[in-house]
């Protein structure tokens, strides 16, 4: 029964997302579930593991960079590129991870910023040469044409990513479910009470922040794929907010925040970037406010109202 | 639900401090259950119960530092409840915390100025001698300090502006026994102008000055104690 | 490595660790009183350096511009305190910290409303030259270290000899335990956060001449004074000191070996001291509250 219920909760998301296929242009839906995907390794991190990330675009830059460098000098087939992307992302998590979940939460934030910045300067200005600088690195034309799914053609890339989502999202829900998901609440809640029941914090933290940020990767390469283009400018400092202000938005922890923070944050962006030129403003102010409302976001506020109208009284889950 | 006014009509004149149906909670865990508590001025009170009985939680609550979920705290014919504990400390009602930690960056004396500071009290005479061992102390930081010495000075710079009440969360707690000796002989000093709610789990030192035992588990004041005879009956000859 | 281009770059180093000083400070007195990382800082900063900007465009005087930054950095973060601090100090430190975010960003696009996009420049105030071995130094970046130790010795005077300073220092050891004593902590906290904004305007007003004014200024100095605030460990006063001139030496000295070390070898300092000490030359262990 269990079971059957988050089915049902994850399909709906997905007819909604297949509504937005038909009803939204191609770009923007693309846009959109590939920020849920970005989203979805920070949100883990905050809501899961009590651990915020200024750094996330660090991770995304891996990924896109792992992929572009081989579609750029290497090779042709993307979804090795994509795969090269998650594969650099885990090691680069892992190694960077080792010491960066050793730190409080605040001095976590602060060196993965840092980190980002650091990237961003090596991308920009120490690797120039392999990199092209803020030129970026071209490579849609290099890219051939995969069978069953053309990563090319973006109504195929939209199928693909879709898919990939939806098999995150049921990757995220498990761990929510399994002992490691009540393991990571734990060291989010009480470190000490969970060392004491035999569990090391210190390696609960690392798998997560290596699934969190492998899955950030991931994001990364799905970018570099379908702009064919990567520049630094992807891990620019100025970015870093996007994930954090999308999870907050949409509802930090919830399965369902990183897409509906996806779908306010980009259609904002759209609609106002047309009227203003410095959106950062209505972002930032946005951002204070919903802290200040309760730091529930999107998502936190409607799930109650949504499982009362669809749960009969008295039947509602917790 | 009584009105304000209801409850200060029952509260009896002669009693500084009411503590009336307290519950408090830590997130979803319950840790007090209407807890209720008097104190008359200059009375020593003393609660006992073993670690995690909600002794502590008490305490807090009373100087402001848990929001209790209900229940009323009248101190001196005002309700405490939302009000902030820096105003609770200069309405003359203390909490010293049982961690003994005094600043430990800054000198006995720099402790002390900031007691005065916050009461605008600077006699330090009472507190010298109360406690002769810290005029000499004077400039050394609290962090080299003794565990009895640093629990003299948590005491010292509390009394500065004469509270009616001072609530001491376990101060022999770790101490040798003469120190635990002078300081009994401190509270009985100070309860001449000041009543004391002391959580305690030196049972001599309980029976010795306590004119009311409140005993505590599970988090319920199961028990209280208000005369002499049956708290050396029931507490002293049972445990000692 | 020729003597004269090292002293250059030592004064180069020195001074650009000035400014890391009296921005890093401001962050380290917030984190250690209320436990919050106040990102804002660098809107302040910002905010320092285009009225300096302003100011100097409206009188031609640099220093009265940098006067006027600083108060109109401490109103502004006067301001922020008022509506939005206040309100939040009770809660975690990766909420405030979101929080600050929110506030930096929305200052950003403020002031690229206010003052647009392009960069400004400031003349400095000091042409000045002054010879030290035979080696030309630029008398405003001597005056700026010379402002950043006076600043030092002043926030050192009021913490130790002021009652309010001591409040403050107590404050950052156990802030319950002042409470219980009966202070207004809340005021403590209002003050250090003014304090922490004036300096934090300070600094953009010196580092205003150094470098362009633009509207991303804040982001671009932020890894840099993340790095100190990291290096010194939160909260100490010393430590930050200590870690904004290391800091300063390095990225100087590097970029003179080669000019991308500029920005990785603060970096590489900072994994560097983290691995040995997770939290910084001399910050605290415990995190009470």
């Amino acid at each position: 029964m269990k079971v059957l219920k988050w089915w049902w909760g994850i399909l709906l998301a997905f007819l909604l997302l297949g509504a937005a296929r038909i009803f939204l242009p191609l770009p923007f839906a693309n846009e959109i579930i590939i920020f849920s995907i970005y989203t979805m390794g920070c949100n883990f991190l905050l809501g899961r593991v009590g651990f915020i990330s200024f750094g996330q675009p660090a991770y995304l830059a891996v990924g896109a960079y792992a992929t572009a460098f081989y579609l750029y000098y290497f090779g042709t087939n993307p979804y090795i590129g994509i795969l090269l992307g998650i594969g650099v992302g885990l090691v680069v998590s892992a190694i960077v991870g080792a010491f960066f979940v050793r730190l409080r939460s605040d001095y976590f934030a602060l060196v993965n910023l840092a980190l980002a910045v650091i990237i961003f300067y090596l991308m920009e200005k120490v690797l120039a040469k392999i990199t092209h600088g803020d030129n970026g690195l071209w490579f849609l034309a290099n890219m051939s044409s995969t069978p069953v799914l053309n990563l090319g053609k973006p109504g195929d890339f939209f199928i693909f990513i879709f898919l990939v989502a939806m098999a995150l999202w049921a990757f995220y829900k498990y761990l929510d479910d399994s002992l490691f998901g009540a393991c990571c609440l734990g060291t989010k809640i009480n470190e000490d009470k969970l060392r004491f029941l035999g569990y090391s914090n210190y390696s609960i933290r690392w798998m997560a922040f290596i699934i969190a940020n492998t899955t950030t990767a991931l994001a990364g390469s799905l970018y570099a794929v379908y702009f064919g283009f990567v520049s630094p400018a992807i891990t620019h400092p100025a970015r870093a907010a996007d994930p954090v202000v999308v999870t907050i938005l949409g509802g930090v922890g919830t399965l369902y925040g990183p897409i509906v923070g996806s779908i306010a944050y980009t259609g904002m962006k759209d609609l106002l970037s047309g009227f203003i030129a410095n959106w950062e403003l209505f972002i930032g102010l946005l951002l204070v406010f919903i802290m200040l409302a309760g730091e529930k976001g999107i998502w936190g506020t409607l799930d109650p109202y949504l499982k009362k109208a669809f749960y009969r009284k008295g039947t509602v889950p917790k | 639900m009584m009105s304000p006014h209801t409850e200060f009509a029952a509260m009896n004149n002669s009693e500084i401090l009411v503590v009336k149906d307290l519950n408090v909670s830590y997130g979803e865990s319950k840790v007090l259950f209407d807890a209720n508590l008097s104190v008359k001025p200059g009375q020593v009170v003393s609660c006992v119960g073993r670690n995690g009985a909600g002794k502590t939680t008490l305490l807090k609550t009373i100087g402001g530092f848990l929001k209790p979920t209900s229940g009323s705290i009248i101190f001196n014919h005002t309700n405490l409840i939302g009000i902030r504990p820096y105003d609770i400390a200069r309405m003359g009602l203390k909490y010293i915390p049982q961690d003994k930690r005094v600043f430990s960056d800054l000198t006995v004396r720099e402790n002390l100025e900031l007691g005065s500071y916050a009461t605008r009290d600077y006699n330090w005479e009472q507190v010298t001698s109360l406690f002769p061992r810290l005029k000499s102390l004077m400039d050394h930081k609290g962090g080299y300090l003794s565990g009895g010495e640093r629990q003299m000075l948590m005491i010292g710079r509390a009394i500065l502006g004469n509270p009616k009440v001072l609530l001491i969360d376990e101060p022999t707690e770790g101490l040798a026994p003469s120190i635990v000796e002078q300081l009994k002989n401190v509270f009985k000093e100070l309860s001449k102008k000041t009543a004391l709610v002391i959580v305690e789990q030196n049972l001599s030192l309980v029976c010795a000055i306590s004119a009311k035992v409140y005993a505590i588990k599970e988090g319920r004041v199961v028990t209280e104690i208000s005369d002499e005879e049956s708290i050396r009956s029931n507490i002293c000859e049972q445990y000692l | 490595m020729d003597t004269q281009l090292l002293i250059s770059g030592v004064i180069f180093g020195l001074s650009i660790g000035s400014i890391f000083f009296l921005l890093a400070i401001g962050l380290s007195l917030c984190f250690g009183l209320m436990r919050i990382i106040s990102l804002d800082q660098l809107l302040y900063y910002s905010v320092g350096a285009y009225l300096t900007y302003t100011i100097h465009v409206a009188t031609g005087n640099t220093w009265l511009g940098v006067l006027g930054g600083m108060v109109a950095a401490g109103l502004v973060s006067f301001g922020v305190e008022r509506f939005v601090f206040l309100r939040i100090y009770e809660r975690d430190i990766t909420f405030t910290m979101i929080t600050s975010f929110g506030i930096l960003f929305a200052g950003i696009g403020a002031i690229k409303y206010i003052w647009g996009l392009i960069p400004r420049p400031v003349p400095v105030p000091i042409d000045a030259q002054l010879q030290i071995l035979g080696t030309g130094v630029p008398l405003y970046r001597l005056v700026v270290i010379v402002i950043s130790f006076l600043v030092y010795f002043g926030i050192w005077l009021f913490l130790n000899r002021t009652i309010t300073g001591k409040a403050i220092r107590a404050g950052i050891e156990d802030v319950e335990h002042v409470e219980g004593l009966g202070i207004n902590v809340y005021k403590l906290f209002t003050i250090t956060f003014i304090i922490a904004g004036i300096l934090s305007g300070l600094a953009g007003g010196l580092h205003s001449s150094l470098i362009m004014v633009d509207p991303q200024m804040g982001l671009e100095v932020l890894a840099f004074v993340f790095m100190v605030v990291i290096i010194g460990g939160l909260g100490s006063i010393k430590g930050t000191l200590a870690s904004a001139f290391i800091v300063g030496q390095v990225v100087s000295l590097g970029s003179l070996v080669y000019a991308p070390l500029a920005q990785m070898a603060p970096f590489a300092t900072m994994l560097l001291i983290l691995l040995i000490k997770p939290t910084g030359l001399y910050g605290s262990k415990l995190l009470k509250r």
